[in-house]
């Protein structure tokens, strides 16, 4: 059982690519690309500038298809969206004519969980995230880091054995986002599932990850990796948090700096 | 809280003068003027729209005419809405149902519901059936357009989200296409409601027994100015009243829509 599992939670892209095509030619945006997830890791997909990193993560999703090379979910083929891959958005995207409850529950609706059970279910990752008392609210009704929070619990209440993350902080202002990073490490050591988590932000990079994937810019591949095994929760001015940062950064060229 | 209160207010003030101003000129030229051999004076018209109201004009009362009137509005624009409103997020969601219907659908749309005066009194007869059928082309000449845009300007995020919660294509139409075209469809209904709300007195001046348009054409026939004029008002007010009850339902359907701070 646990082998299978081991097995089950493996997204791997093996040169992996992306080209669009444009009305001014091709556009290469994701390159080669090659990495495997390990079990429950949370691994962090690190890169300036914004080209391909979204691509790669509609990708695994199966919202956009791999123009070279393949990506395997459980040693498959990824050809459509599976209940196996939660995604929470950048956008954060959620139903904005259903409350923060019935958001949460879509995914058990959709699958015909009933009504008494789906409740409860996604009552526990509502209380998880720490909106018990919201769940009556539209979306239009709460604040951006409130949003995600549903986004978040949207996506988990779904059970899916993988959680990709699109930036989902990267609309939030800064004092915002430092919270839900400490909330998704929160929510993460609580419910332990595989993530890919895509930023441009060291420091959310750091925090987070059990390693980081160095991205290039345009087209994405993968430039380096860091094993990060600093103990959690971390210290955000640690001196070995800073040597890190400072690492990391160094092997930036200057143009994707700009990016 | 306060200041909504001011503003409604005012609003309400502005709306009693300019009304107020435009019975004064009314009145005033009627009296002062050679107006007066066109128009009866207001109050007459008052007078005379109670007495409709109370008694009778032609077979019934005046809201019984306006009741009527309502009815064959409501059937029609029921069935042509629905009818419109389906259509259209089947053409918004789906390119081939576009490909197919919105050819036709584009040259029918702008010929005015009277044009079929004809080829319905033809096909039904001067019945309530000619009329009804002509408030259900009205409804869906009006609502098929913003329903189709409704669906097809639907964030495609919002449906990669509800294919990775699991969703199958009909449960997203279902589920998603449908309640996000909700604000869209509205804007349709407004158009339709009143496109229907005029094509039924068109419809009743035609041929009819009763109805507020059968009013104003037996107000003609017996050149009975307060009659025009009384049925005019009631038209005015009907298709006010429809409107707003068609915004109140908006609201309710739309609140999610709204910042309800």
């Amino acid at each position: 059982m646990e082998q299978e599992r081991k097995i089950n939670t493996m997204i791997e892209c093996i040169h992996a690519g992306k080209i669009f095509h444009t009305p001014d030619g091709e556009h290469e945006v994701v390159k080669d690309l090659n990495f495997s997830t390990r079990e429950n890791e949370f691994l962090v997909l690190f890169g300036p500038g914004q080209c391909g990193k979204t691509t790669i993560i509609n990708m695994i999703a199966g919202f956009e298809d791999a123009t070279t090379g393949q990506i395997l979910a459980a040693g498959k083929k990824v050809e459509k969206p599976d209940v196996s891959r939660g995604v929470v958005f950048q956008s954060i995207a959620l139903f904005p004519w259903m409350t923060a409850m019935q958001n949460v529950e879509y995914g058990l609706k959709i699958k015909g969980v009933g009504r008494e059970e789906r409740q409860k279910r996604a009552q526990r990752y509502i209380d998880l995230v720490g909106l018990k008392g919201f769940e009556k609210s539209f979306p239009v009704q709460l604040s951006g880091g409130m949003k995600q929070r549903v986004g978040i619990a949207r996506a988990y209440c779904n059970e899916p054995e993988v959680m990709l993350m699109d930036e989902p902080f990267g609309a939030l202002d800064a004092q915002t986002r430092y919270m839900m990073q400490e909330e998704l490490q929160r929510i993460w050591s609580t419910e332990k599932r595989t993530v890919i988590f895509v930023t441009n932000n060291i420091e959310e990079a750091i925090y987070l990850a059990d390693r980081i994937i160095v991205l290039t810019n345009c087209p994405a591949t993968v430039k380096k990796e860091y094993e990060i095994d600093l103990p959690r929760p971390r210290n955000l001015v640690s001196e070995k948090f800073l040597a890190l940062r400072k690492e990391i950064t160094g092997i930036l060229d200057s143009s994707q700096l700009e990016g | 809280m306060n200041e909504k209160v001011k503003e409604r207010l005012l609003s309400v003030l502005c709306a009693v003068i300019s009304i107020g101003l435009f019975l004064g000129f009314w009145w005033w030229g009627t009296q002062r003027t050679q107006l007066g051999k066109l128009l009866p004076d207001p109050g007459t018209v008052f007078t005379a729209m109670c007495g409709y109201i109370t008694g009778t004009v032609g077979k019934c009362s005046l809201l019984m005419h306006m009741l009527s009137s309502l009815r064959r509005v409501l059937i029609g624009f029921v069935i042509g809405s629905l009818a419109g409103v389906s259509l259209g997020l089947l053409m918004g969601r789906y390119a081939l149902a576009r490909a197919v219907f919105n050819p036709l659908y584009r040259v029918i749309r702008p010929i005015p519901p009277i044009a079929w005066i004809p080829i319905s009194i033809i096909w039904l007869g001067l019945g309530e059936q000619a009329k009804i059928f002509l408030i259900i082309l009205a409804a869906f000449a009006n609502t098929t357009l913003n329903a189709m845009t409704g669906a097809r300007d639907v964030d495609p995020e919002l449906i990669n989200a509800a294919r990775m919660l699991g969703a199958k294509e009909g449960q997203i139409f279902r589920t998603i296409v449908i309640p996000a075209a909700v604000p869209a469809i509205f804007a349709g209904l407004q158009v339709g409601i009143s496109s229907s709300w005029a094509s039924v007195v068109a419809a009743e001046m035609i041929k009819a027994e009763n109805g507020l348009g059968w009013i104003i054409q037996a107000g003609m026939d017996n050149n009975n100015m307060s009659q025009i004029l009384a049925g005019i008002i009631m038209i005015g007010v009907g298709g006010f009243a429809l409107t707003c009850i068609m915004r109140t339902i908006e609201g309710v359907m739309c609140r999610w829509n709204k910042s309800g701070r």
